[in-house]
């Protein structure tokens, strides 16, 4: 057995684990994480994608010892997630699931491309998807739902950026009036220069 | 994807899926996902050889306890599977091997320990003695007197041989045109994402044994499981959870799950065995393996008369309960035809006996290699006539006027519209487009092919049918349980499986069609023995014909019931009233489903005297022509293929489809692109080779070829909407259509790109490698000729 800790999904988990074990099996077996599912154990289908430090990764592929110290995220713990959101919904109206078995692996992997890649064109989204393996919608709806998310979140960055801006504007402005203000209240609170009279 | 008009109702609305939010945040239950205390997890030890005497089986003695062979397993009984008939012979089936093993990866002894990983452990450990016998791996060796044989007591290797003569064969003889082809259609697996699974356990409180299983028949296994292991029925309880895809794959009692149960009855914990990949390529139901020997007759005005040769299918070991593959045979034969006027027919088929794993039903069942050789044929003659193959095919087709028509196999094709459906194709596609486009030629040296296919689609066929198939089990029916509850909600309870068709999302419109609600009042529950009315299961292109027909009945039957109390109230009478906006409305004033709900539930004394209280009713349906309505659709693609390497793209795929009414167009949608995925993964990718020595050479995803988002182009749609007449709505089954005709188009195209050297292309799947060669043969032959 070997000690490992790891931040996974925002809390800190220290364990003992056999150090053949799979992160995969870690999370499923040792943590009740099942959004994470295993289609085929080894690297092809892409089911088991999860993030580690960041970056989508094959759990299935990874050993448990190997996330020792790094930060993991599951589909549970991206419940609160801007892009996750925003693919969840389009997902949901693109038709981009039917048995639901690919699914968490292909949110995680969309996400990613859509942390990567402003607003991905369908050629993108199918070349990046590549790894994963949907056995029932024949993909369509999945780059569909993924590129249409893309679109989303550069439509609420662009908003998120245009809103930033006019506070910034604002507090310039409100910064300038300040200073004029002052100015004028220090000419006005300024005695008569002598000899003006 | 095709535009649809909004619906002005619930049938034919595309509403967002119900079943979404479950996956969508990670919260689905699939097999693997269910914890239990306790729980041990089963490996197989598994045959390493195709066909072996078993002579010893060595456990390891400090975990001889944990270690299974048939004989641990306790009296287990082996189920005859396949039609009833004489002529089909037994090829018994256990657990766990009985001192023979047919296939490599036949199941041997099952290894239980805390961990799947220890399990595994403890198999390597397990030491199976095998004798090897020679194996049988070609299905038309198979049948020569020489072959060595699976079953000693067999005549030869075949379950089952028959022949289909309908017209008069002999005629044919002088036919002014005859081609001779033949045709294979390679064995596949059929590749659920999620793997197969089974959980069982002894549940002490409920005195019965409940097995979770990856299935999309709950009751029709419980039977086999009950039969197998001598327990009365009601001590045998079914859950199937979400279950991660089937395609066909998941409709077959399996030796690893009597394995499973059979276990649970000894240990005093739950166990389980959650299928790997590896086990699912190598031990889990194989597909497809049609080698066809046809001779097609056809006039020099290009009117086609017969087909003549010989069907074998590659059957694999043993027959999986219930039907076994007895069925891939008949419905090859009866849907050699297709949509023509092809009048004589002498086929002979083989249903045969391989040291494989054994073949079971994988979406299309049959009909994709049928499709495959009619529809290469039909390209053949046209070529050989110099005629477009569209016109060929437009010229032989059934037309509309002649609608319902029985074919010369006897199958009686009912509505619709064939040549609207080819029409519209060649329209989407640019027939005339393309073939400029080639006369240009591409400047990257790659060849431009188009190509065209026909499909019918025998759906939600019924009793008439099954029992003409001397099926096991006759899935004539289905059946709903409907209750309002006193609040006015509805919970339906039905007998099939959703595994990703959205039932839960269009069978609650049909409910709130027949009820006028919301179906957000309404829950559709289905994959528990416990709960669910008796029914068959999702497979056949069935569930919306004969479960949405079921949902109908019943909810019709809550209507009167509420109509009959809501009059009542209303002191007025039944036939004064109508239903409307979820309210009882009678002449002066309404009654809402909510306060009639509570009464009937738990106010009876506001009910008719003499009323049964409760609003819970239960019926069952079946179509009131049940050798099956028939959707169809026409499907065509233009492919760019390089001569040197036989690399294919799919440059363009439009599908003209009709099943009828559409429930949920978003759905349907779904399911022709999916099949069409599948259907590509035939034709082009898909394929479990076998060396000489019966061993499988497909073992992983490394080396068995699944399409993903790159090789799957977005297919173009029309629908033609012709109802049904036989069925609730005009409805049709749809789930397999999309995977019938894709080898066949995807084989016409590549055809056509190399028409001028008269290249044959009548092998799935295309790999590059069959594709270069067959370049490369055909530039050989023209140059050896020049």
């Amino acid at each position: 057995m070997t000690a490992i800790t790891i931040d996974l999904n925002g809390v800190r988990i220290a364990d003992d684990v056999e150090p053949r074990q799979s992160l995969a099996d870690f999370l499923r077996e040792r943590c009740g994480l099942t959004a994470t599912h295993l289609g085929c154990e080894h690297g092809a289908c892409g089911a088991c994608t999860v993030v580690v430090d960041g970056k989508a990764t094959r759990s299935c592929l990874s050993l448990a010892v190997m996330s020792d110290g790094r930060v993991v995220l599951t589909l549970e713990g991206l419940r609160n997630d801007q892009i996750m959101d925003i693919l969840r919904r389009q997902f949901h109206e693109c038709h981009a699931l039917q048995c639901g078995f690919c699914t968490p692996g292909m949110l995680i992997m969309a996400r990613d491309i859509l942390q990567r890649h402003q607003s991905p064109d369908a050629n993108t989204v199918r070349h990046e998807l590549s790894g994963q393996i949907c056995r029932c919608t024949g993909y369509a709806n999945i780059v569909k739902a993924v590129v249409a998310a893309g679109k989303d979140l550069a439509a609420a960055q662009a908003h998120a950026l245009a809103g930033a801006l006019a506070e910034a504007e604002a507090l310039i402005q409100a910064e300038v009036q300040a200073r004029v203000d002052d100015q004028v209240r220090a000419q006005e609170d300024a005695p008569p220069k002598p000899g003006t009279e | 994807m095709a535009d649809h008009p909004p619906a002005d109702g619930w049938i034919g609305a595309s509403l967002l899926r119900k079943e979404d939010a479950r996956h969508l945040l990670g919260h689905g239950m699939f097999v693997a996902d269910i914890r239990m205390p306790g729980l041990q997890d089963i490996a197989f030890v598994r045959s390493q050889m195709a066909h072996a005497n078993v002579r010893q089986i060595v456990k390891p003695p400090e975990a001889a306890a944990s270690v299974f062979t048939l004989a641990d397993l306790g009296p287990i009984a082996i189920l005859e599977a396949g039609p009833e008939l004489a002529a089909h012979r037994h090829s018994p089936y256990p657990p766990l091997a009985d001192g023979r093993v047919r296939y490599a990866g036949q199941t041997i002894a099952a290894c239980m320990a805390p961990t799947r990983a220890e399990a595994e452990d403890l198999a390597d450990r397990v030491t199976a003695e095998l004798e090897e016998l020679p194996a049988v791996v070609d299905c038309v060796a198979a049948m020569l007197p020489d072959s060595p044989r699976l079953f000693e007591h067999w005549p030869d290797n075949a379950f089952i041989t028959g022949n289909v003569t309908e017209g008069d064969p002999p005629a044919l003889q002088a036919a002014p045109v005859r081609l001779r082809r033949k045709f294979r259609m390679n064995r596949q697996a059929t590749v659920s994402l999620e793997c197969r699974g089974v959980l069982a356990y002894w549940d002490h409180r409920n005195d019965e044994l409940t097995v979770h299983l990856s299935t999309q028949g709950g009751h029709v296994m419980r039977i086999a499981i009950a039969q197998s292991l001598g327990l009365p029925e009601h001590k045998v309880r079914v859950i199937a959870p979400d279950v991660g895809g089937g395609f066909g794959g998941k409709n077959r009692i399996m030796p690893e799950d009597i394995a499973v149960c059979a276990i649970a009855m000894k240990v005093g914990h739950p166990v389980r065995w959650i299928e790997d990949r590896r086990e699912h390529l190598i031990a889990s139901v194989h597909a497809r393996d049609h080698t066809y020997d046809l001779t097609i007759s056809a006039d020099r005005d290009g009117t086609l008369l017969g087909v003549e040769g010989d069907v074998y299918i590659d059957a694999g070991a043993y027959s999986l309960w219930p039907t076994g593959s007895f069925m891939e045979a008949s419905m090859a034969s009866r849907n050699l035809t297709g949509p023509y006027r092809i009048r004589h027919l002498k086929l002979n088929t083989f249903t045969v006996a391989t040291n494989k794993a054994p073949m079971g039903p994988y979406r299309g069942v049959a009909r994709p290699g049928a499709c495959f050789a009619i529809e290469r044929l039909v390209d053949e003659v046209a070529r050989e006539l110099g005629r477009e193959p569209f016109d060929l095919r437009r010229q032989n087709i059934v037309t509309a006027a002649e609608l319902p028509y029985r074919t010369a196999a006897g199958m009686r094709l009912d509505t619709g519209d064939y040549v609207q459906a080819l029409d519209t194709a060649r329209d989407m596609i640019d027939l005339p487009a393309i073939r400029k486009r080639q006369e240009v030629g591409e400047s990257d040296g790659r060849a431009i092919g188009v190509g065209f296919a026909f499909y019918t689609e025998q759906s939600g066929h019924g009793t008439v049918e099954w029992v003409k198939r001397k099926s096991r089990v006759v899935p004539g029916y289905e059946s709903a349980n409907a209750r309002m509850l006193p609040d006015g909600s509805v919970i339906i309870h039905v007998g099939v499986q959703n595994h990703g068709q959205g039932h839960e999302t269009t069978l609650s419109q049909i409910a709130a069609h027949e009820l006028s609600i919301d179906p957000s009042r309404i829950a559709i529950k289905y994959g528990d023995t416990a709960t669910a009315p008796f029914g068959f299961g999702t497979f056949a292109s069935r569930s919306i014909v004969f479960s949405g027909g079921a949902v109908a009945r019943a909810s019709r039957m809550l209507i009167d019931k509420l109509k009959r109390i809501g009059a009542h109230l209303m002191q007025t009478d039944p036939a004064n009233v109508r239903i409307e906006g979820g309210e009882v409305h009678g002449p002066s004033g309404s009654v809402g489903f909510a306060e009639i709900a509570y009464a009937a539930n738990v106010r009876q004394e506001h009910l008719p005297a003499g009323m049964d209280p409760l609003l819970d009713v239960t019926a069952t349906y079946e179509p009131t022509e049940t050798g099956g309505v028939f959707a169809y659709g026409t499907h065509a693609a233009v492919v760019a293929v390089d001569p040197d390497t036989g690399t294919l793209e799919i440059l363009d795929y439009v599908v003209t489809e009709d099943c009828g009414t559409m429930i949920n167009p978003l759905i349907v949608d779904g399911q022709v692109q999916g099949g069409i995925a599948q259907g590509i993964g035939t034709a082009l990718y898909e394929e479990i080779p076998y060396d000489e020595i019966g061993q499988p050479l497909a073992t992983t995803f490394g080396d068995y070829m699944v399409p993903c988002a790159p090789e799957i182009p977005t297919v173009r749609m029309a629908h033609i909407v012709t109802p049904a007449q036989a069925t609730e709505y005009g409805v049709k089954g749809l789930g397999e259509g999309g995977a019938i005709a894709p080898p066949a188009v995807l084989a016409n195209a590549v055809a056509d790109a190399f028409r001028k050297i008269g290249a044959s292309f009548n092998e799935t799947p295309l790999t590059p490698r069959r594709v270069s060669e067959a370049v490369a043969r055909a530039r050989r032959a023209r140059d050896d000729a020049a």
